[in-house]
C-alpha cells in the first residue's frame, strides 16, 4: 500500500533519491536531479492503482473481487503483459509457477489478516487450464479463484515506474524495490555500471556474490524473509507446498517483469532449463549451500 | 548456453545408465570470459526436468527403479565427449552415491585445446561450488539484491508467533 510519506535524500553519484513505500515494500528510486513534484505524485498514483487491482489484501482490489466472483472479469491493459509472462513461465516449470496460488497461500497462512498460521489441510493448486481462461485484458475464473502475482508483480511494476519516469523525461535512473532493480543508463556517463551484492538468504548482512549491471534488470528472489513457521511464501503448484531444495535465485534480464518472474521459476526448474526460453542470466542457490551460475552471468559467486 | 550431455554407465549396475545433463558447459569460444557453471546433483526435485543427475533412466532388466534414488550406492565414472570449436574433446565425471543421493561429484578434463582446458578447468571447479558468504560492508556495492524487506505488518505477525512460540 503506498504512503504519501515521500522523502528525499542526497547520495553521491546519481545524487537524489525518492524513498517511499508501495505495495507493502520499501522502494527507492535513484536520479541526477530531484524529481520533480508532478513525477513523485505520477509515481504514486501508479503504485497505487497497481495495488488497487493486485492485491489480494484489499476488499476493494479486481483480484478480491474475481476471488468472489467466479466469472469474466476486464482488467486493464497491464494484464496483457503479465498474464503473458506467467502463461510462458507455466509452460517452462511444468505448471510449477501459476497466478493461481493465492488460495494455498492464504491456507498455507499468508491471507490477508497474516494469520502465518497454516491450516491443517491445504487444498491443491487449481490447474491454469482448469480455473483460468485468459484472453488480453479478460480473464474468465470457474470457481473462487484467488489470483496471485507476487511472483513478478513486483518486478512489473518496476517497470511501469520506469515508464512514468521516461514520460517525465528521464533517461538515467535506478529503481530499487527492496532486491527488485532496474538500472536505466547512457552508457557514456559514470553511471553506467551499478555494482550490486548478492545478499546471501540466510545472512543479510553477507553477499555469496557481485553483479555489476547495466541497462538491465536484476530480481532476487528468496525464501528467508517472507517466511513463518511451518511455511514461506513461494508455493510449487505441483506438490501445493512450499518450495524447498532452493533458497535463493538472481535473474538478470531485459525487464524488470522478466527478471522477476524468472527469478522465482529457479525455484522449480534449472537456469539451462529456462535459458531454453528466455534470454536471461542467472545464479541460484540451493538449501544446501550448493550455488551455480550462469556462463554469461554479469558478475561472479563467492565460492 | 551449451549443453553437454554425458551418457555416463554405471558400471556398477551392468546395463542401467544414467544420463545426466551438465548444463552450463560453454564450448562456445567467442565468449570472452566464460564463468563457471554448477550443476547440482544433490538436490533433487521432482518438478526439476533438467536437473543434472536428477534423471535416471534404468536399463531393462537392471532391477533398479526409475529415479536417482534407485540406484544403488557406490562410485561411478564415466567419461564423455563433446565437439568444441577446437575439435573434439572428453571430460570423465566421477560421482559418488550416499544413501540415493550424489555425495560428490569429480569432472576431470581430458582437454588438449587451450580454451577447452581453460573451460573444463572452470566447469569443474563450478560444478561443486558451495556458497561463502563475504561482509557485504566490505564490498563496494551500490545495492543489494536479496528478498524483499516487508512492511510491518508482516513483520509483526511473525514477532507475535515467535514470541508465541518461545512462551
Amino acid at each position: 500500500m503506498p504512503s504519501r510519506k515521500l522523502r528525499r535524500r542526497p547520495t553521491p553519484s546519481l545524487s537524489e533519491q525518492l524513498i517511499f513505500t508501495a505495495i507493502g515494500t520499501e522502494w527507492r528510486i535513484d536520479t541526477r536531479r530531484a524529481l520533480e513534484p508532478a513525477a513523485v505524485d505520477a509515481i504514486a498514483s501508479r503504485a497505487e492503482e497497481f495495488d488497487r487491482v493486485w492485491s489480494r489484501f484489499r476488499e476493494d482490489s479486481a483480484v478480491s473481487r474475481i476471488s468472489r466472483h467466479p466469472g469474466r472479469h476486464t482488467l486493464p491493459p497491464e494484464a496483457v503483459k503479465l498474464f503473458g509472462l506467467y502463461e510462458k513461465l507455466y509452460a517452462a516449470t511444468g505448471g510449477a509457477l501459476t497466478p493461481l496460488v493465492g488460495r494455498a497461500l492464504e491456507e498455507w497462512g499468508y491471507d490477508a489478516n497474516y494469520s502465518l498460521k497454516p491450516q491443517p489441510s491445504v487444498a491443491p493448486v487449481p490447474r491454469w487450464e482448469d480455473a483460468l481462461e485468459w484472453d488480453g485484458t479478460a480473464v474468465t475464473t470457474s470457481g473462487s479463484v484467488v489470483l496471485d502475482v507476487g511472483a513478478a508483480g513486483k518486478g512489473y511494476l518496476v517497470d511501469l515506474i520506469a515508464t512514468v519516469l521516461a514520460a517525465h523525461g528521464l533517461t538515467e535512473f535506478t529503481i530499487d524495490a527492496s532486491g527488485d532493480i532496474l538500472h536505466r543508463a547512457l552508457p557514456e556517463t559514470v553511471e553506467h555500471r551499478l555494482r550490486v551484492a548478492l545478499e546471501h538468504p540466510l545472512d543479510p548482512a553477507l553477499a555469496v556474490g557481485v553483479a555489476t549491471i547495466s541497462d538491465r534488470a536484476l530480481c532476487a528472489s528468496a525464501s528467508n524473509r517472507r517466511s513463518w513457521p511451518g511455511a514461506h511464501h513461494i508455493i510449487d503448484a505441483i506438490t501445493g507446498r512450499p518450495a524447498h531444495a532452493v533458497i535463493a535465485g538472481w535473474a538478470v534480464a531485459e525487464s524488470c517483469l522478466e527478471a522477476d518472474g524468472l527469478a522465482t521459476a529457479l525455484f522449480f526448474v534449472s537456469g539451462a532449463a529456462l535459458q531454453e526460453r528466455f534470454d536471461f542470466e542467472f545464479v541460484r542457490m540451493f538449501a544446501n549451500g550448493r550455488i551455480e551460475i550462469s556462463a554469461d552471468f554479469p558478475g561472479e559467486v563467492f565460492g | 548456453m551449451v549443453t553437454v550431455r554425458l551418457k555416463i554407465a554405471a558400471v556398477a549396475l551392468g546395463g542401467a545408465s544414467l544420463v545426466a545433463g551438465l548444463a552450463g558447459c560453454s564450448a562456445d569460444a567467442a565468449t570472452p570470459a566464460p564463468s563457471t557453471a554448477a550443476a547440482t546433483p544433490s538436490t533433487a526435485s521432482s518438478a526439476e526436468p533438467t536437473t543434472p543427475l536428477a534423471s535416471g533412466t534404468a536399463g531393462a532388466g537392471a532391477g533398479v527403479s526409475a529415479g536417482t534414488g534407485g540406484y544403488k550406492d557406490g562410485s561411478y565414472s564415466a567419461s564423455g565427449s563433446y565437439n568444441s570449436p577446437g575439435g573434439e574433446e572428453s571430460v570423465t565425471v566421477k560421482l559418488t552415491l550416499q544413501a540415493g543421493k550424489v555425495s560428490a561429484v569429480t569432472v576431470v578434463g581430458n582437454a588438449t585445446d587451450g580454451n577447452a582446458v581453460r573451460y573444463q578447468k572452470e566447469f569443474s571447479e563450478g560444478i561443486s561450488a558451495k556458497a561463502v558468504g563475504m561482509d557485504i560492508a566490505t564490498l563496494k556495492v551500490d545495492k543489494v539484491a536479496g528478498s524483499s524487506l516487508t512492511s510491518g505488518g508482516f513483520n509483526d505477525a511473525v514477532e507475535k508467533i515467535k514470541a508465541k512460540a518461545n512462551a
